[in-house]
Parts: C-alpha cells; structure tokens; sequence
C-alpha cells in the first residue's frame, strides 16, 4: 500500500518544516505555495533567531519552546544562522529594576545567560548608547528566512515531497462530510486541477482563516502586522534588546550588512493590503537611536511588514495573545475530517511545531512512526534546486 | 557536478553581447575589443585578397597600389589604424588583468591606454596623409 | 503619492515575451518592490519573486530600465520619475513574468561549496578582532570571532550584467566563480583547495571570463565577483608556473 498523501497549503516557514517532518516520517508530501516560498510573514519577519529572553518575564511557555528550538537548531542548520549572541540593555532605572525579573526568568526557562557591566557590554557592542545602565547576554541568533524555510523544503524534497510554488489552493474539495483534496490554480499554465489527497495541512499563516473558508471552515486566526525599519549599515554585532516588557521598536537585529529595527503590533483585516503608518517607521527610528545612538545618522534601506498569524482569543491586547502555536483538528467536536490547520509560533519554532502537527497527522492516519527532525541534520538550501 | 548544467536560457537575444546600453565601462572595453577583433579579421582576410594580386601579375599589383594611394583608401586606413591600437592597446589591458595584475585599476588602465592610442592614432593619421 | 505608470514584461515559458501597462500609485518614500506589489494587487497572475525586503534574501532581482537592481532597496527617488519599465534578469531561463528559474544557477553554487557564514574580520566601528566571548550552548563562555553571513546574496544579478554569459551558458558565471573563490580562501585543507582551483580551471571558468567587469559594477553588495576571478587566474598562473619549474 503506497503511503498517505498529504497536501500542505502554504510554504512559509511552518508549511517547510511540516513538509520536512512528514516526509522524514515516510508520507507522501505535496506543498503548494502560492508565491515564491517563503515570500509572506516568514521572508518578511525580523530573522530573530530568539533564545527566548524576550519572553522570559511575560510567557514563559514560548520562551522555553524558543530555547529548546534555538539549540536543536544550532545543531541541524548550524551554516545558516549567524551566532553572536544578544544583549538586552538597560538605558533607565525601571529597566534596571526590570533586570532582577529577567534574570529570575531566563533562570526559570533554562535560558543561559551572563550579566555585563556598561564597560563590557561597550567593549562588545562599541555603537551601544554610552548611558547605558547594565546589559545581560543570552545565546540569541539571526537566521535569513528564506534560506530557512527552504533548508527545510531541500530536506523534504530529497525525502520525496513534491514541492510547488506559484499554484494557489482556491478550493478544498469535500466529499461526505472530509476534505479529500485540493483544487489549485497554477499560476504558470493558468489551469486549474485538482490534487487528491488523504489529509490537507493548512499552513497559510495569515490566509488560514482564507484557506479553511474554502471549505466552508472555521479559523480564528487574527492578522496582526508589523514593521521592520532597515538601515543602510550594519550597527551591531550582537542582536540588541531593550531590557524591559515587549514593547514597539525594542529590538535591533543585525544581519549580513544591515541592521533591522522592529517592530510594532497592529490589527489588519487583509494580509494582501498592509498599509504601513508613516508615523511607525518614525518610531521604529526614534526607539532605534535610543539604543544605538549611530543610527541617525544613516539612511533608511528598506521597510517592510507582515502580519502575524496569531490565534484569536477574546478581549486582549494584541501584544498579549499568546505567541505559541496551534493545531487544530477541524474533525474535533464532530467537525470536519482530513483537515488540520496549524498556526501562530514562531519561525524560531517551527521545527517544534511541526513535531506536533506530525504527531497529530500520523495518529489521525493510523501510522505510528516517532519524528526524527530533532538530530537530522537538514540539507543545504541550495540542494532544493538539484 | 559538471560546470554544465541542461538548463537553458533560450531563446537568446542575438547580438546581446554587443548591447551597451545601461553598462559601464568595461562592458563598452569588451564589445570595442570584439568588434575591432572582427574587424581586424576581415581586413586580414582583404589582406591575403590583395597580395594575391602578386600571383597575377606586374599590372595588377601597380593599379592595386594605385588605388591604395586613393584618399578614400587611406582614410580606410585610419580607421584600420584605429582598430588595431585600440585592440592591441586594450588587449594588452586585458590580458594584463588575465594575469590578475591591475585588477583594481582596470578603469583607470583602460582610458589610459585609450588616451595613449589618441596621441597614436593622431602620429599616424598625420604619417598615413604626409608619405 | 507619487502616480507611476508601469511597463512590465509579461511571458510564459511557451509565450512571446510583451509588456503589460499599469497606472499604479504607491507613497512617496516607496521602494521599487511597493511598485511591483502595487501592479500584482491589480493583476494577481503577474509572477514575481520576493521575501526579505531587506537585500538578503536575494530573490527579488529584476531589471528597471534595462539595469539589474535588488527593487527591494532601491527607492522611487532613485529612478526617473513617471514611468518605468520592469523585466527579468537576462541570461535566465523565464519561469513566467519577473520569475526566472534559478536551479541551474543554485546547482552551480552547490559545486562551488561555499559556506554562507565566515568569521566577521573586523568590528563595528571598524577595528580588527580581538574574539569575543560568545555563549555556548551548555552556558558556557567560548572566545570566538563573531560570525556573518557572507556579503553575497545569490540574486543573480551578476549573472544578468554578464556579457559572456549572454554568449554562452557554458560559463560558471561571475557568482559561482566568486564562491569556489571564498571556498578557496577559507579552506586550508590543501587537496580541497587544488580541487578548487581545478574547477575554476576547467572549461567554462575562470579562463571563460572576458574581464568586462560589468558583474562588480552591477553588484548590489560589493561583492566584487570580477576581483575574485582574477584573484584564481593569478594562483592558477602561478601554479602552472610552478609545475613548469618542476614544483
Ligand atoms: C513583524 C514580524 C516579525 C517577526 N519576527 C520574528 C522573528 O524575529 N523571529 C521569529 O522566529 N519569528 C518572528 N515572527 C513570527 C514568524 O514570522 C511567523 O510566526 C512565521 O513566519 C509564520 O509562518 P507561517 O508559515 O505560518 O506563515 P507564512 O510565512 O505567512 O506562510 C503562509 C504561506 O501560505 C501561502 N498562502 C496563502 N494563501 C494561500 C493559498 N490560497 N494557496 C497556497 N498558498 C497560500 C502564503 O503565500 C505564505 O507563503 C515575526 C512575525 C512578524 C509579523
Ligand atoms: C596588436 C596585438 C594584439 C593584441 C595584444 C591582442 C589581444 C587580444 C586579447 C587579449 C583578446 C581577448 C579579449 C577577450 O578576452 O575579450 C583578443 C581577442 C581577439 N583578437 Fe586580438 N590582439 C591583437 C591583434 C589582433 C589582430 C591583428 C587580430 C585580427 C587578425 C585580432 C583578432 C582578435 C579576435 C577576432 C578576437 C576575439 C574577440 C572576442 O572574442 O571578443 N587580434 N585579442
């Protein structure tokens, strides 16, 4: 008996990982993206690699799924992360008194940190604001998104998944009550087909709640968006964090010859139209100079944003939902077979949340094979293209 | 893996190496090297026709240098001229460069060699009007 | 907000190559990329490719008016204002529209084996390494130089503004050749490193390179692609030069 076929809609970096932990599993695996891999939240985002010290105080369940991650992904893409570490800075008093908070978190979270003075945290980071108070170091890192995701899909590839870009899913096909397939638009022919399948993982991120309507589903997924600012030099050796609550603007992250400021937190309704509020790039600019005073005086490469694909849950701040992940089984409370959506996280996590989707997805069809993504070292992306 | 890979960017745009618009310098050095290195090829080739002439006889040949003494042949000759310095000139810069030597300098190295082929060409222009 | 009018090259792998016209309007301080993304919300069968924008993912190359730039960074005010004309990279396979099909280009990078991180040689503001103490992942300290991705973000771009390339499809290519000449240089291996040169002396490498230097200038990171191919024609000439003398 061949092996279950399972459609994977979207290629960001969670549609990636999940194709690589199937198909690592002995499924069949087709990904369909409807852009360039990787083109949407994950490309766009801020290429922190976090080591979870940014949650460490508020949601310390994302931030021991972020370290945990962070290890296993020095281990399995060691070649496509820059690994220099990060700073979080105190520049006030409140966030000095912050410090005896953070520290007791990354403690709690297995974090492993280090406390430096102002002088050693200039000798380390010389562009750093001068009237800094105190700096603590944690093992962040800086990845490149699209290089990320597509490791991921080359590993999945040479497992045998079948991987497409530019053929959008505008239909799921339902029969008694499951979801039997797909019907995608290939945008290069301009001819619709449909692809059969056993089970459809929705990975469409912001669009989840796009891609389950198809089939007359149910996602509450809330599109939330962000700005990255990036300046025309690189300012930083370390990723900088402000050391205080998560808030706009707190983090610098250097990567390749550029430093990217971010970001800010909005509610949008469509993730194909996020107007950028001029005044947000301003912001990011201002908060940017209070960390690394440098920066005002470069100019501004580029800005971007994207939406994050954050669950929704009644009455709260956006800044407040929680950053882990979900899958969700449409056939729960006798809904609808053969489809599963996952999404929130993070790209730092989505090794992590593709195990769970995998373990899901293989008890649904019966199989019982362990997931083995942990200690598999993932191709080079440049392998996708053998 | 071989530096050959099947797949192709066809169909190619003839002549798209040739193409200056929109490039620097380098680009107007190479095409200048290739046009003046096909066209030194044809006046070769026109060469060996001419001193076949030899094989035919006295007559032929004093009517052939007749003609070549003809004003329009001579100012054919300057542009000859010019093909050949700037090729040889700019030859020299490229192969110097081949040998990784001026590398850094090739802009500066090549409009120099362009201005020392002026001065050239003026010196023979002047010779091929006067003798 | 600035109004643009937009041709861009419309083509399918089995099409004639034409151009569409768009009236787009995008802010004042837009890049090139908002001027595509403005054209696909009107036409979403318009192909293109793009992730960071930021000139780090390197998918984005294109050409504006004939000059191959990374659309991501270059902003509106950089351009001629009014119209615009937006094609693919030359010297690529069309894979539909702006997309072109960079396997054989990947394949290429893949034989070159470079890592895409290196040791940073210098720090920010400037001044050589003294290595630092970076934490490992057990929590403890390890002094070591911080690392970079390499300058070099594979866009293609070099390919495009080369005119050997545009003869042949034969030659290693600009980006490819800079690669084996990373590999090279961080390798100290000596095997590796004759294999290396071996490669970039083979048919179709760095002897195929007509010096034009088009690949450094087009560059959007300085790269300098060119310098790296007569860098490996200098060690090459001095290995043969050496063998002649019996070394
Ligand atoms: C501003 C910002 C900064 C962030 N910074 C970080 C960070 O520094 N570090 C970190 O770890 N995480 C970060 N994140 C979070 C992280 O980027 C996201 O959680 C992650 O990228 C989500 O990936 P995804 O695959 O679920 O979604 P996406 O990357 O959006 O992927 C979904 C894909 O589905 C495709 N799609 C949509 N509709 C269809 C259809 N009908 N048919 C086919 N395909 C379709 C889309 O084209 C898209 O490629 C950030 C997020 C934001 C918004
Ligand atoms: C004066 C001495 C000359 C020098 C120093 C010289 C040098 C060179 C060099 C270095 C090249 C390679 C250019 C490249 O890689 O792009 C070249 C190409 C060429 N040369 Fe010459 N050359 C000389 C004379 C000639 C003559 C007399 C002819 C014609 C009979 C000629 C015909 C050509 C041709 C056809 C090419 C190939 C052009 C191309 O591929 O672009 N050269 N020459």
């Amino acid at each position: 008996m061949p092996a279950p076929h399972v459609v994977i809609v979207g290629a960001g970096s969670t549609g990636s990982a999940c194709a690589h932990d199937l198909a690592l599993r002995g499924l069949r695996v087709t990904v369909v993206e409807r852009g360039e891999f990787s083109n949407a939240t994950t490309g766009r985002n801020h290429c922190l690699l976090h080591s979870g010290g940014r949650y460490a105080v508020t949601d310390q369940e994302s931030a021991i799924e972020c370290i945990d991650e962070n290890l296993i992904l020095r281990k399995i893409m060691p070649d496509a992360l820059e690994l220099n570490d990060g700073l979080f800075v105190a520049l006030t008093e409140e966030d000095l008194a912050f410090k005896i908070k953070f520290i007791a978190g990354c403690a709690a979270c297995h974090i492993p940190y280090r406390e430096l003075t102002p002088a050693q945290a200039l000798a380390r980071e010389p562009l750093l604001n001068p009237k800094l108070l105190a700096a603590v170091q944690v093992p962040d890192g800086v990845f490149e998104p699209w290089r990320f995701s597509m490791a991921f899909l080359a590993s999945a590839r040479s497992n045998g998944a079948v991987c497409r870009s530019y053929t959008e899913v505008v239909e799921l096909v339902r029969h008694n009550g499951s979801v039997t397939g797909v019907k995608v638009l290939d945008r290069v022919t301009g001819k619709t087909e449909t692809i059969g399948c056993d089970l459809v993982v929705n990975a469409a991120g912001p669009w989840a709640g796009e891609v389950a309507g198809f089939g007359g589903i149910e996602v509450p997924v809330q599109p939330t968006a962000g700005i990255m600012v990036t300046v025309g030099r690189r300012m930083n050796n370390m990723v900088v964090n402000r050391l205080d609550k998560p808030s706009d603007g707190d983090i610098v992250v250097p990567q390749r010859t550029t430093s990217i400021i971010g970001t800010t937190s909005w509610t949008v309704t469509d993730p194909d139209a996020i107007d950028i509020p001029p005044q947000h790039i301003q912001k990011m600019l201002e908060k940017g100079i209070e960390l690394l005073p440098e920066i005002a005086t470069v100019t501004t490469r580029g800005v971007g944003a994207a939406a994050r694909p954050l669950i929704k849950r009644a009455r709260q701040d956006e800044r407040d939902v929680s950053r882990t992940f979900e899958c969700f089984d449409h056939a729960r409370d006798g809904g609808v077979e053969g489809f599963v959506s996952i999404s929130g996280g993070k790209t730092t996590t989505a090794r992590g949340m593709a195990e769970k989707l995998g373990d899901l997805v293989t008890r649904k069809l019966g199989l019982s094979v362990e997931c083995r993504t942990r200690n598999t070292p993932l191709l080079s992306y440049r392998l996708f293209y053998q | 893996m071989s530096l050959h890979s099947t797949n192709r960017a066809r169909p190619r745009k003839p002549l798209q190496w040739i193409d200056v618009r929109n490039r620097r310098t380098g680009m107007w050095a190479f095409a200048l090297n290739r046009v003046t290195g096909l066209g030194l090829v044809v006046y070769l080739f026109l060469h060996f026709v001419m001193l076949s002439q030899l094989f035919v006889g006295r007559a032929a040949w004093d009517s052939f240098v007749a003609l070549a003494r003809s004003p329009l042949v001579l100012a054919f000759d300057v542009v000859l001229f010019a093909g050949l310095i700037i090729h040889g000139l700019n030859g020299f810069r490229v192969a110097l460069n081949g040998f990784g030597l001026g590398v850094r300098q090739q802009k500066a190295i090549f409009y120099g060699l362009m201005a020392v082929g002026a001065v050239l060409l003026a010196a023979s222009t002047v010779l091929i009007f006067t003798i | 907000m600035p109004k643009l009018h937009v041709r861009v090259q419309r083509q399918r792998p089995d099409t004639q190559a034409r151009y569409d016209h768009f009236d787009v309007e995008v802010p004042d301080d837009a890049n090139v990329i908002d001027v595509i993304e403005a054209c696909w919300r009107q036409d979403q069968n318009l192909m293109y490719r793009h992730a960071c924008h930021h000139a780090s993912c390197g998918t984005c190359a294109v050409r504006v008016d004939g000059k191959e730039v990374l659309p991501c960074i270059v902003p509106l005010a950089a351009c001629k204002p009014g119209d615009m004309t937006i094609e693919p990279l030359r010297n690529f396979p069309v894979v539909g529209d702006l997309v072109v099909d960079v396997s054989a280009f990947f394949q290429r990078q893949a034989a070159a084996g470079m890592v895409i991180t290196r040791d940073a040689e210098e720090t920010i503001d400037g001044h050589p390494f003294e290595p630092s103490e970076l934490l490992q992942p057990d929590g403890k300290l390890e002094r070591r130089h911080y690392n970079r991705f390499e300058n070099c973000v594979e866009c293609g771009i070099c390919l495009s503004a080369c005119p050997t390339l545009s003869a042949t499809d034969g030659f290693f290519g600009p980006a490819g050749l800079a690669a084996v000449h990373r590999a090279w240089e961080k390798t100290t291996d000596e095997t590796e490193r004759a294999a290396l040169l071996d490669l970039a002396d083979r048919e179709g490498g760095v002897w195929q390179c007509h010096g034009a230097f088009e690949c450094s200038e087009a560059c959007p990171q300085d790269f300098d692609p060119a310098g790296a191919i007569m860098d490996l024609r200098r060690a090459l000439i001095r290995r043969k030069v050496g063998a002649l003398f019996g070394r």
